[in-house]
């Protein structure tokens, strides 16, 4: 049966819907509109002359070896983040839905970090890797290796990609958790009769009965990585070693905020806009369909 | 094939709730034996320990000569059929059935053997490319018995099984399962809290009541003789009527208190005066003329049901009477506000201990 009020007046529904629409306006239509606007201009750093330059900012993107480094190089720590930080959770939420004493703590700690600021766990992270001062750092000299994400690339890399999933990993655990005691226990002890071991139960069962979680927060932690972790990489790397760590998001407020190409960094995060949007179409169509069961 | 001894099988959960208190039991090869009693007295505890399911606390279980105590449920040649059914909702009916097998690594060729033989016996056929979120109730239950039968086990254990169908269709999948059982010939543990269900296809009943079996025996042998008032009254539908009374000075009979009706029973055994609990099922009340009437009831409720009517009402005494019910042919015409007289054949009338509620013989 459906639900539905009906309101007498005309007022009543435009001020109830009013609040979520402005925000929307203010916070995503209007910069939305500039980015677009200016990804068509070229402008001098001060302001002070604008030409319109159509498509230009875009094919100057596309030709920029640079730019095409950032991408790739997004590509991979977007990958690399989803694919720890998902597979971490799903280990903590597989132990933690064993656990029957003192299941409240454990949860409770293993949600903290998704309550901490991103600029904050990099702060955090930066704090403990530091080549002079950082403990896991005196640590890793012990076992003979020489951290420095000062001045080795793979080092930040690895550093960012880290921090990055460390913050997810609170997420997906919720929503591992949730899946896995969604799936009834006698669906579990009929394998268990029917010969499977806890590999080939976990495998054959609770895996493919947890896809489509596991696939909405592919597509979350995604979209995290792409576009949530500026401040992370802002806090520990600025991008660097010689532009190591400069993803896409980043690279956004480094070309138009310090290297002050307006138009070329408004056209990036129109594509940024394009990516964002191409995941969630992909998301709202495929999870209802393909991966149900 | 094998069959299942239980000695002195007990379980204490980890949170002190103590489920089960000594069963002692033997299940002979190829018997089907019906697990029976109310909500929450151990019976599904009882079959999950023969499964692997719940660790024994004390006591042994042995599947034909071996105890399987310690073995994990995939090593106790057993197949159970749960009340949800525990489909794997993402797997085909023949991936269902065949995934047993393909763990315990049957060649291709011999599961599809099986399996297209299951199939052919439950009539799933033409289901076996589905998902179980694509078939009916019914339907889904059948492929839960098929991946239970073909993995040929030695035993079977059925929890409540037919408990999540409609009324007609619980009737037929029972007499399909007795008929199954009985081709395979395969021991098999059956818990309801159907008594129905449990009289129809039991060889023997287990009557469990808080942790403890009260009796154990073929169906009609528990109907007959009955070994507590617990048992009297959770077998038979409709359920025994219970009045107290005192063992008549004569030695001849009963004497219903408060309302100085007379039952002749074969009371040898009790001294008299000896407060009893008097048992009598509703069906063994036969209405009799004024005079030779032993109970008459005044009537208060009458349900009609076709080719039985039930008349409840009390015997009328001293202040409100105990409660009584009859069942009476359905031809026969009751109103409410009539007295029926009525008289029961001494073997019909039940003496139980009002104290534990053992039976007196
Ligand atoms: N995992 C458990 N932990 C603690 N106590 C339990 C557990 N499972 C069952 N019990 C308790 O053990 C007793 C027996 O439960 P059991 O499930 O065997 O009853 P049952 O006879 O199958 O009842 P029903 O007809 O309602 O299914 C109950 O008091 C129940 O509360
Ligand atoms: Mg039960």
């Amino acid at each position: 049966m459906e639900k539905r009020v009906v309101f007498s007046g005309r007022w009543v529904p435009v001020l109830l819907l009013a609040p979520q629409v402005t925000i929307t306006l203010v916070f995503f239509i209007w910069p939305a509109s500039q980015a677009l606007y200016q990804s068509v201009l070229l402008e001098d750093a001060f302001g002070l002359s604008r030409k319109f330059v159509w498509l230009d900012n875009f094919r100057i993107l596309f030709a920029d070896p640079l730019y095409l480094d950032s991408f790739g190089r997004t590509a991979f720590f977007s990958s690399v983040t989803a694919a720890l930080s998902l597979g971490l959770a799903l280990v903590l939420a597989v132990m933690a839905d064993r656990v029957i004493k003192g299941t409240a703590l454990y949860r409770t700690f293993l949600i903290w970090p998704y309550a901490v600021a991103p600029a904050v766990a990099g702060v955090l992270w930066f704090f403990m890797f530091n080549p002079s001062i950082g403990t896991l750092t005196y640590l890793l000299r012990f076992l003979g290796y020489q951290w420095n994400h000062y001045l080795n690339g793979t080092d930040a890399m690895a550093l960012i990609i880290l921090a990055a999933s460390w913050k997810q990993v609170s997420y997906n655990f919720l929503f591992f958790l949730a899946g896995l005691q969604a799936i009834p226990r006698s669906l579990v002890e009929a394998a268990a009769i029917d010969g499977a071991g806890p590999f080939k139960r976990f495998r054959t069962i609770i895996f493919p009965l947890l896809s489509p979680t596991t696939f909405f927060l592919l597509v979350v932690n995604i979209v995290y990585a792409f576009f949530d972790t500026f401040g992370i990489v802002h806090a520990i790397t600025s991008g660097g070693p010689a532009q190591a760590t400069t993803i896409l998001v980043y690279k956004v407020y480094s070309d138009g905020f310090i290297g002050l190409d307006l138009g070329g960094s408004a056209a990036q995060s129109v594509i940024l806009m394009a990516v964002v949007i191409a995941l969630t179409v992909f998301q709202f169509r495929y999870i209802e369909r393909k991966v149900a069961y | 094939m094998a069959g299942l001894t239980f000695s002195g099988v007990r379980k204490t959960y980890p949170n002190g709730v103590r489920a089960v208190h000594g069963i002692d039991a033997s299940v002979g090869d190829g018997e089907l034996i019906v697990i029976v009693g109310p909500s929450g007295c151990g019976k599904s505890t009882l079959l999950r320990m023969v499964a692997g399911l719940e660790a024994i606390s004390e006591g042994e279980i042995r599947i034909g000569e071996r105890r399987v105590n310690e073995l994990e449920p995939a090593d106790r040649n057993i197949a159970m059929v749960f009340q949800n059914y525990a489909l794997y909702p993402h797997m085909s009916v023949f991936d269902n059935m065949a995934y047993g097998l393909r763990n315990r690594r049957t060649p291709r060729n011999e599961i599809a053997r099986r399996v297209a033989a299951a199939a052919k016996t439950l009539q799933l056929e033409d289901l076996l490319a589905r998902r179980p979120g694509q078939l009916s109730g019914g339907q889904r239950q059948r492929v839960a018995m098929g991946r239970a039968i073909v993995r040929e086990p030695d035993v079977f254990l059925f929890d409540e099984p037919l408990s999540n169908l409609d009324a007609r269709l619980r009737v037929q999948m029972r007499l399909e399962i007795r008929r199954l059982q009985q081709s395979l010939g395969t021991t098999s543990l059956y818990v309801t809290h159907d008594q129905v269900e449990a009289m129809t296809l039991a060889d023997r009943l287990i009557v469990m009541n808080g942790g403890v079996a009260e009796q154990i025996g073929r169906p009609l042998d528990v109907y007959r003789h009955p070994a507590t008032a617990f048992v009297a009254g959770f077998i038979g539908s409709p359920a025994m009527n219970f009045l107290p009374a005192t063992v008549a000075a004569t030695g001849s009979g009963v004497i219903i208190s408060g309302t100085g009706h007379t039952l002749t029973a074969a009371v040898t055994a009790c001294e008299p005066q000896r407060p009893v609990l008097v048992g009598l099922r509703p069906e063994h009340l036969l209405p009799a003329s004024e005079d030779s009437a032993a109970l008459k009831v005044a009537v208060d409720l009458v349900e009609a049901l076709g080719a039985d009517t039930l008349a409840h009402g009390i015997l009328p005494g001293d202040g409100a009477g105990p409660a009584l019910t009859v069942r009476l042919e359905g031809s026969r015409r009751v109103d409410v506000g009539d007295t029926v007289p009525l008289t029961v054949s001494p073997d019909h009338v039940h003496l139980f201990d009002p104290g534990n509620g053992n039976r007196l013989v």
